[in-house]
């Protein structure tokens, strides 16, 4: 009887995500040895593809392109969530939680909406907004997304990634006991050296699990580039490894539905992703998390 | 005195970045009811004058055949949040109750893999799942497209949700039993009415991201009639994303007018779910 009980009702859970997630991705390791193209002939051809990564003129640019990406946006991400976390944890409580509700809206915004109005913010033409406020005070349009391409990304992607690291920092910061920060004040500390000696200290773990989880998710999210710059301006300037991958396969061009060669960067990502994972499991002592039921 | 400095500082930046964070929303109002087509200028309805019969470019025969009715493009859009939410609630309640009350063997297995799953974004396997929904006869359909959502989003709200369950008392489960109720009985009728602000929550969550999503639909759903307003939008931005922002912004405050008002219902809950299952 308990075991029919949860057999069926755990059943659904495992077969979708078995059938949805795990599937695919051995279908993809699978498929980065074959030259799959628009033909969709399974030909097995070793590891050509890795060989053809590996020597390709272009990988290096990728690459370099992903840890600048993950890089950047994580430091603006983990930075701007703590400072965000900070500030609203030191307000007013009915200011602070209307700061971290209205920082917490890009996340549930429509992403095509989102990149649009940002888009349209740093528009390099005459027209976008940015631009003509400079015009109005009398400065000279600045062709923003073709030259500062980089913090752009950093801006788009960090104003969404930040709300995270909000969310869980605040939660932490507001489960400090108030006397370690009232027997630091009669000591006489300064707000900036409780902010540094006290709270940092105590919410480094938080800080640590923010940082290893948002890498594993920047380093395959590639939705806000495609939706911004897709891997422009120029030549592949913000091309990172999923985007490469995605216009290898679904791209518009004649070098698209190369669906084994994209599949390496995917096997590649995935790989990182797993080893990724399985640190941050050991390090957090997720395990805790998983208690065993009382009863039975 | 100098404290007093600090706390006035303190409170402008806050000020400051309240305001940063609404100027896009302002901003899209502001292009929805302007004149001018790129620019925010004066204020008319003319840019919603699609509302009447969902057709856009209503003055332009060539384009207004180009794209498709609006009220069918939201009735997909619908369709596809509701789905998602419906079978994410389904079985992540059920899923979520097993693992928080039972023990057997496998149990932390699969609670890990599934925080694993969930941490690797799904868009790496956009490739190997285009190849199944063709296989499978599902692509360029909602169907298909609701598949994939949902079992993205699953785990999460197993997680959540099981999260939900431990935070409840056994004693009122084993109360429930001692009158003489089963453990099913149990689940249905007292377990489920406790843990609703969880499922309101994962409910919320994957309603927003159905609505939302953009990159599923646009790989898999290929004609028209399929579909959702991403595609939409996505498409009057290619094609005019330089001559008419004002009718891409209203098209996107009809868009957005659910999310704003589910956000404004919701976000305590909502930020739940970031506490307990997590997404960058």
């Amino acid at each position: 009887m308990k075991l029919a009980v949860i057999t069926l009702m755990l059943a659904p859970a495992t077969v979708v995500v078995v059938s949805f997630m795990i599937v695919p991705a051995i279908i993809t390791i699978l498929m980065s040895f074959t030259n799959l193209d628009y033909r969709f002939i399974w030909e097995w051809v070793g590891l050509a593809n890795y060989q053809k990564f590996i020597s390709d003129i272009n990988t290096p640019i990728f690459v370099r392109n992903t840890i600048i990406y993950v890089a950047g946006t994580l430091t603006f991400n983990v930075g701007m969530g703590l400072f965000l976390a900070l500030v609203s944890t030191h307000i007013h409580d009915t200011l602070g939680t209307l700061m971290r509700a209205l920082w917490y809206l890009p996340r549930v915004m429509p992403s095509v909406i989102y990149a649009f109005i940002m888009m349209w913010i740093f528009s390099p033409m005459d027209t976008g907004f940015l631009n003509t406020v400079l015009k109005a005070l009398g400065g000279e349009p600045v062709p923003w997304t073709f030259q500062y391409y980089w913090p752009f990304l950093f801006i788009v992607n960090g104003f969404i990634g930040c709300s995270f690291g909000m969310v869980i920092f605040s939660s932490a910061i507001k489960a400090i006991p108030q006397d370690y920060i009232i027997a630091a004040k009669v000591d006489g500390a300064s707000q900036l050296t409780i902010i540094r000696r006290i709270i940092l200290p105590l919410i480094k773990w938080q800080i640590a699990f923010v940082v290893a989880y948002q890498t594993l998710s920047l380093l395959a999210s590639f939705e806000y580039i495609l939706l911004t710059l897709d891997g422009g301006p120029g030549y592949y300037s913000t091309e990172v490894m999923i985007l490469q991958a995605y216009h290898l396969a679904f791209g518009q061009y004649l070098a698209s539905m190369r669906y084994g060669y994209a599949a390496v960067f995917v096997t590649i990502l995935l790989v990182i992703g797993l080893v990724l994972s399985i640190v941050y499991w050991r390090v957090f002592r997720l395990r805790e998390l998983m208690a065993e039921p009382k009863m039975e | 005195m100098r404290v007093k400095a600090s706390t006035i500082l303190l409170y402008a930046v806050a000020v400051v970045l309240i305001v940063v964070i609404t100027v896009p929303i302002l901003l899209l109002l502001g292009l929805a009811f302007s004149e001018s087509p790129v620019t925010i200028k004066g204020f008319t309805l003319e840019n919603f004058s699609y509302l009447r019969k969902g057709v856009l470019f209503e003055n332009d025969p060539v384009y207004s055949k180009l794209y498709p009715n609006v009220y069918s493009v939201a009735f997909n859009t619908l369709l596809l949040a509701l789905g998602n939410m419906l079978l994410v609630v389904f079985i992540s309640s059920m899923a979520g109750y097993v693992i928080s009350r039972y023990s057997f063997r496998g149990r932390s297995a699969i609670l890990g893999a599934f925080l694993v799953i969930h941490g690797v974004p799904a868009s790496v396997l956009l490739i190997a799942l285009y190849f199944m929904l063709r296989e499978m006869k599902l692509l360029n359909t909602i169907l298909g497209v609701v598949l994939v959502r949902m079992s993205v989003d699953l785990p999460l709200g197993v997680w959540v949700l099981k999260g939900f369950y431990d935070s409840i008392p056994w004693d009122l489960e084993i109360a429930s039993m001692v009158d003489g109720t089963s453990r099913l009985g149990a689940f249905y009728r007292v377990m489920l009415p406790l843990v609703k602000p969880g499922i309101f929550a994962v409910a919320l969550f994957s309603f927003l991201s159905g609505w939302g999503e953009y990159i599923f639909v646009y790989t898999f759903i290929q004609s028209q009639t399929n579909w959702t307003f991403s595609l939409l939008i996505r498409s009057l931005i290619g094609e005019m994303g330089g001559i008419n922002l004002s009718l891409i912004a209203a098209l996107s405050v009809f868009y957005l007018i659910p999310v704003i008002v589910l956000f404004v219902v919701g976000e305590k809950y909502l930020v739940r779910v970031t506490i307990g299952g997590v997404k960058g």
